[in-house]
């Protein structure tokens, strides 16, 4: 695997680049206490001192709300038109947990029904990791089989060196950006690189606050859908959803019309959450997760269960955003960890 | 990463609606066909299976064709007046445009009934995703690949029966074929059975030998119904019912319709009971 140096004042001229040539995502911060991916227009507007972000970049592939095609009902006729998509872009500086969220929102998409919206954007966006730096609080990839320097499924992944940056090239695609703009490149003559990403892994380990351990959570749900646990942690759950939107995994959607005159119109689809009342309520009445304790036990089996039942993967990479933004203190960790002690008295 | 070469799953394509029946008060069938003759002649439904009807501007819905593959030419939906979404296609008239996509969701196993007897059990609206399996076994170029066809089919008042046509007048004429009907109470006019299905078919206590039970209604008939089959000797991989459950895309990506980590929408709609017993109770 080829690997590259880029120095710090190259790493700007190179974004600088990139987002004159593509459209160009990477981590912003917003406010004082918001972190967000959004389109930028060149290095200044990046930060690369975030740890995670607040909201995950799965909204450039999966956007919150997306224009999915145009109708018009004039003439007693119905036109439909698609709504533009974007071209090529570069998703830049995705954290390890977060390329792993989006490994597992592939599969949902894919499959028999392959869903075009998210297809053209995951083939026409190339995704550039960033090794972590720091490990937060609430950080535990390492738990759910990553690691903060593991860029499986980037095309490329940077990992911050001494004096600039390691890259990696990990995909023929990657190959083909740094070929393109091979001026702001050193090749890795002293093969420095992966070392230096190994040493980095293996310091970050060792910060992590909490660990779980997830052996044999899911074959325990798998026995026992019912357990008075799901209502006690009910108790405490909000329903407010936060915890669905910004998780790299949770794919849910709704889709809805816009049509201000009657004629022309556009449907949408935008981000939902199981977490809220009418999601699985039906005309008639009848909701099949009425309280929110069915809630609460479908989101969390979801993440330890179904998604691992449905694409062999876990509905859970491990980020912590729904640990650092429940206002109600719900966390998947501890979950995990009473889960292992409600089996153990089973 | 694959390349999407697929017609985009979530655009419906424009249809008109020819003919409207009124079946009760809040029940229409609706008789529709697509604008592009191509795409009619491409839309191959199984029975059981469901399509996404579009009204423009207000949205879609997840709707069970009633209407039997083997009738070319036309799709027919039947639809209780209960959201907003079947309440803007009560608002049409014929000559209306409306948006169809799918079909979407399994079918009923019609190859595996093939030789035996099957005894449908339909209460209410319910009687809509049977409607159509029933009228393709019935099919002439059906009808000798299956033995008796018993139907059992009840509402809450005459009033409320839909598919009268089919189950007064066209069913009871087809060979090998008996119907059952009753309402739920004595009103004048009447002159059939009356009381809940489900003790209805505990009257009928058809012998399970050789047969499929299929089953569609409220919750709480099919609750009962099951009980009476099991009661009966019915095994569970005997025993087919569909559910309903709140769709959205109905391709298995919007999360709304699962049940563990089943989705409706592409896992069923129809279940054997042995499948159900296996599916956490969350329907």
């Amino acid at each position: 695997m080829k690997a590259y140096t880029i120095t710090r004042d190259n790493l700007g001229a190179w974004l600088d680049a990139l987002a004159r040539d593509y459209t160009l995502i990477a981590p912003v911060r917003e406010e004082e206490t918001v972190s967000l991916f959004k389109p930028v227009r060149g290095f200044a507007e990046i930060n690369l001192g975030y740890t995670n972000s607040t909201v995950s970049p799965k909204g450039w592939l999966f956007p919150q709300t997306e224009e999915m095609f145009f109708f018009s009902t004039g003439g007693g006729q119905i036109t439909l038109a698609d709504a533009q998509t974007p071209g090529p872009a570069v998703l830049f500086g995705l954290r390890p947990c977060d390329i792993k969220g989006i490994l597992a929102l592939d599969p949902v998409f894919n499959g028999a029904y392959q869903d075009c919206y998210y297809q053209k954007r995951r083939q026409d966006t190339i995704l550039v990791g960033l090794s972590c730096t720091r490990v937060e609080r609430h950080c535990f990839c390492t738990s759910m089989g990553g690691g903060p320097t593991d860029g499986g499924g980037a095309d490329l992944l940077l990992t911050e060196m001494d004096d600039g940056y390691g890259i990696e090239v990990l995909t023929p695609r990657g190959e083909e950006l740094v070929n393109r703009y091979q001026q702001y490149f050193d090749a890795d003559r002293e093969n420095r690189v992966i070392p230096a990403r190994e040493e980095l892994g293996k310091k970050l380990a060792g910060q992590f606050t909490r660990n779980v351990d997830t052996t044999g959570v899911k074959e325990f749900l798998d026995q026992h859908f019912e357990l008075p646990y799901w209502g006690e942690l009910a108790r405490r759950c909000l329903g407010c959803g936060i915890c669905t939107y910004i998780c790299p995994t949770c794919h849910c959607f709704d889709i809805f019309d816009q049509s201000p005159d009657g004629e022309l119109g556009v449907r949408s689809r935008c981000w939902d959450s199981c977490m809220f009342s009418h999601f699985t309520r039906m005309a008639g009445g009848h909701n099949p997760r009425p309280t929110q304790k069915e809630r609460v036990r479908n989101r969390f089996l979801h993440k330890l269960k179904y998604h691992r039942d449905r694409y062999n993967l876990d509905g859970c990479v491990g980020c912590g955003r729904c640990v650092t933004r429940c206002p109600v203190n719900i966390d998947i960790r501890q979950i995990i960890a009473d889960l292992q002690e409600v089996a153990r008295h089973d | 990463m694959t390349k999407c070469h697929c017609r985009n799953p979530l655009k419906p394509y424009p249809a008109t609606i020819v003919k409207i029946i009124d079946e009760t008060p809040d029940v229409k069938t609706f008789q529709m066909v697509f604008d592009d003759p191509a795409v009619m002649e491409s839309f191959r439904q199984k029975p059981g299976q469901v399509a996404q009807l579009s009204v423009f501007g207000v949205g879609e819905a997840t709707i069970s064709i009633t209407s039997s593959p083997t009738r070319k030419g036309i799709l027919e939906f039947s639809v209780k007046k209960v959201g907003m979404l079947t309440s803007a296609l009560h608002r049409l008239e014929p000559g209306s445009k409306v948006g169809i996509r799918g079909p979407y969701g399994n079918h009923f196993p019609y190859e595996v009934m093939k030789g035996k007897d099957l005894l449908f059990i339909g209460g209410g609206i319910g009687l809509a995703p049977l409607r159509a399996l029933i009228d393709f076994v019935l099919a002439e170029e059906n009808r000798g690949d299956y033995g008796k066809i018993d139907i059992i089919y009840g509402a809450r008042s005459m009033d409320d029966l839909c598919f009268k046509y089919d189950i007064l007048d066209r069913w009871p004429q087809m060979p090998g074929t008996t119907v059952y009907t009753t309402i739920d109470r004595a009103e004048p006019g009447w002159e059939g059975h009356v009381g809940f299905v489900p003790a209805y078919l505990e009257e009928i206590n058809p012998s399970p030998e050789n047969k499929y039970a299929i089953t569609c209604g409220p919750p709480i008939m099919i609750k009962f119904v099951l009980q009476a089959l099991e009661k009966m000797g019915f095994s569970d991989d005997q025993v087919i019912t569909t559910l309903e459950l709140k769709m959205k895309c109905g391709i298995g990506k919007c999360g709304r319709c699962n049940i563990g980590s089943k989705y409706v929408c592409l896992d069923g709609p129809v279940f054997y009971l042995s499948q159900l017993k296996q599916l956490p109770p969350e329907f």
